[in-house]
């Protein structure tokens, strides 16, 4: 078989020819039509997107990234990680770290250290935040740093074979843990208040629609890839393995997997492209604290991907987009209510959506079908 | 799944009755060589010895395949296996018999490295290598196939992708994440498929297989891994007699080749199937030879067929 057929046959095994297609139309549509209609149509077009909404949108796209991050672990793995939201947070901590130095001189007191620091009375910077004035060093640190933890850390639980619920308790107790560390002023990261006054992103107006629009670009692209590659994963034999795996542990170790390396590799996969989306995240809100490490942060991506369907990636996306769309909306229109909303609908999927939204509508085109 | 123990241990008054008497068959360790002495592998002698199975010419070197020395296990103080040695010779189908908590699945669990045994060691093939230091998947790409009392199949995954995750070969992440199947790879599905009469439903989901024909599709899996031991445990629990013999005919075409350990409760079955017969008792071994002998040693029968 020539090169050109086998990745040919390949990318057929990733998705049916009509699923490229819509694969395709998605891309052009969030890529291209979106940005033009901001970027291009004049600002008096009823089709033009409001500059305001551009971060928003890229928001969405990074909950989107971690939110396929999570399905990876769970839907495919069938391993709940409670501790997505460290390293999301870990991730836009890198980021912010970078712009933070992006800024030196220009804080309250016009010293070269970040004002929290100045605040403190440190008279240098400490070793950690050496090289993080450099972007590709930050952003590299942003997703090998999380990846690293994530390694450690799985390499130890799944070598002690913690499993199920205790794996998920043990997830979110990392993640409070690191909140409390962040929390302390002489951890050195801005303590309760984080960081914030970001200015500038290589150069340009983290403030200019331009740079807005990058960075919401930026974002697409990086869910575009990451998804391909989490449809890469779980098409290939690996994902048939880890499947198994999740089925009958004990009978994939007896058909020669070793089990506990396939677990680390996915769910170092998994933190590392949660760290991306924290790092393309903030950028675009403009701050990073320690609530972000809330145990409830990482509860909440579990449920985007339970409303939007475990074990479907494209469904994980969409229930992302979809609580936090009604989130956006709720918060505004009726603030008491959102907590209530998003219990219920994570009441009503489990009791009547065991698939999520993309099962239930998968289930119903192959009813039409019959 | 079970750990190892098989409820409560039967005769315990009678552990001290049933110690060793002179006129046990041959000690199967006096059989064995010395644990350290390495005996080169010859794989020519294999094969020329996997024709006749019962073949007792006792030169060539690779005659046996598996050692299991002196091996013990227990759980909080009870012993499941007390000290016990076992051979077994290159394409046997050896069938292990015992009473409830004699240690069978135990001790297939210590030659699969299910369980560390607290002392003792296991050794395959060309003794290179002692199995109790290895993880299961290890041990499983040396060689050594298990089949569960359960019949466990990845339900979510189709007859035939049961098999693929089966195959023998490289099972790395990285080979997984970008290896691909080849010709032989496919042929040697078919055939395996072919053999255990589920060609036809190839792409049916294993979950909605009857008990049966998940029993089969297991044993296919392990065709499919070749493995040079295979470990069998219960194989016809919850069939019927139909299945039943025609899975009897499928052991006795895997020995040979291959060599059979078969654990099984149910003493028809082993009539049918066995040539030779180790019977377990509190962890031991209590008896082996041809199953005649076996049926006739009084022994055996106080502790066992009689009951």
């Amino acid at each position: 078989m020539t090169m050109v057929a086998r990745i040919r046959q390949r990318l057929l095994q990733m998705h049916s020819l009509r699923a490229w297609f819509c694969l395709l139309g998605a891309a052009v549509v969030l890529l291209a039509i979106i940005p033009l209609s901001n970027g291009i149509l004049p600002v008096r077009s009823a089709l033009h997107l409001p500059d305001y909404l551009v971060p928003l949108l890229g928001k969405f796209l990074c909950f989107g990234l971690a939110a396929l991050a999570v399905d990876l672990i769970w839907g495919f793995a069938g391993i709940l990680s409670l501790g997505h939201g460290l390293f999301f947070a870990l991730g836009g901590y890198a980021m912010g770290m970078y712009l933070m130095r992006s800024i030196a001189g220009e804080g309250v007191y016009r010293s070269a250290l970040p004002d929290f620091m100045v605040f403190l009375d440190w008279k240098s910077l400490p070793w950690y935040w050496r090289g993080f004035d450099n972007f590709a060093y930050a952003a590299g640190a942003a997703v090998v740093g999380p990846g690293l933890l994530a390694f450690v850390f799985g390499y130890f639980a799944f070598r002690s074979k913690i499993k199920g619920v205790y794996f998920s308790i043990v997830t979110q107790a990392l993640t409070y843990a690191a909140m409390l560390l962040f929390f302390q002023n002489a951890a050195g990261f801005g303590g309760n208040n984080g960081m914030t006054d970001f200015k500038r992103i290589l150069g340009y107006s983290l403030q200019a629609p331009s740079t807005r629009l990058t960075l919401y670009v930026a974002s697409g692209l990086a869910l575009l890839l990451g998804y391909l590659a989490c449809r890469y994963v779980v098409t290939s034999k690996f994902g048939r393995v880890l499947a198994a795996i999740r089925d009958a542990e004990l009978k994939a170790r007896f058909c020669g997997y070793e089990s506990t390396h396939y677990k680390l590799f996915v769910w170092t996969f998994s933190a590392m492209l949660c760290a991306l989306a924290g790092a393309l995240y903030v950028p675009q809100v403009g701050i990073i604290n320690p609530s972000e490490m809330q145990p409830s942060n990482s509860i909440e991506m579990a449920i985007w991907v339970a409303v939007g369907g475990r074990g479907s990636l494209v469904g994980a996306i969409l229930g992302a987009w979809l609580i936090n769309g009604g989130k956006s909306w709720l918060t505004a229109a009726f603030p008491s209510a959102w907590l209530y909303v998003l219990g219920a609908a994570f009441i009503v999927v489990t009791l009547f959506l065991p698939k999520g939204v993309a099962g239930a509508w998968s289930s119903l085109v192959q009813r039409r079908r019959r | 799944m079970r750990d190892g123990r098989e409820g409560i241990p039967a005769g315990k008054l009678a552990r001290s009755m049933l110690s060793r008497s002179p006129d046990l068959p041959p000690e199967p360790r006096e059989k064995s060589p010395g644990p350290r002495k390495v005996i080169p592998f010859d794989p020519e002698a294999r094969a020329a010895e996997t024709g006749s199975r019962t073949a007792m010419t006792g030169h060539r070197p690779s005659k046996f395949i598996l050692w299991v020395e002196e091996v013990t296990v227990s759980f909080d103080g009870f012993k499941a296996l007390n000290d016990l040695t076992l051979t077994l010779e290159q394409g046997e189908l050896r069938c292990i018999i015992g009473p409830n908590g004699a240690g069978k699945t135990t001790l297939m669990d210590v030659m699969t490295g299910k369980t560390r045994p607290d002392s003792g060691s296991v050794y395959l093939e060309n003794r290179l290598v002692d199995l109790t230091t290895l993880s299961e998947c290890e041990i499983t790409r040396l060689g050594v196939g298990r089949k569960f009392q359960r019949p466990t199949v990845f339900g979510g995954h189709t007859i035939f992708e049961n098999c693929e995750l089966a195959l023998r070969g490289n099972k790395t992440v990285f080979r997984s994440l970008f290896g691909r199947m080849s010709k032989a790879d496919h042929e040697r599905i078919d055939e395996v498929l072919e053999t255990v009469g589920l060609s036809e439903r190839r792409s049916e989901m294993a979950g909605l297989l009857s008990h049966g024909h998940k029993q089969w599709l297991e044993i296919g899996m392990l065709l499919a891994q070749d493995p040079k031991v295979l470990l069998v445990d219960e194989p016809v629990a919850g069939m019927n007699h139909a299945e039943m013999e025609r899975t009897a005919v499928l052991l006795n075409r895997l020995a040979g080749e291959r060599t059979v350990v078969v654990v099984e409760h149910d003493m028809e079955f082993v009539r049918q199937i066995a040539r030779k017969v180790t019977v377990l008792h509190e962890g031991s071994v209590l008896a082996e030879g041809p199953m005649d002998r076996i049926q006739n040693d009084p022994r055996v029968i106080e502790v066992y067929l009689g009951a």
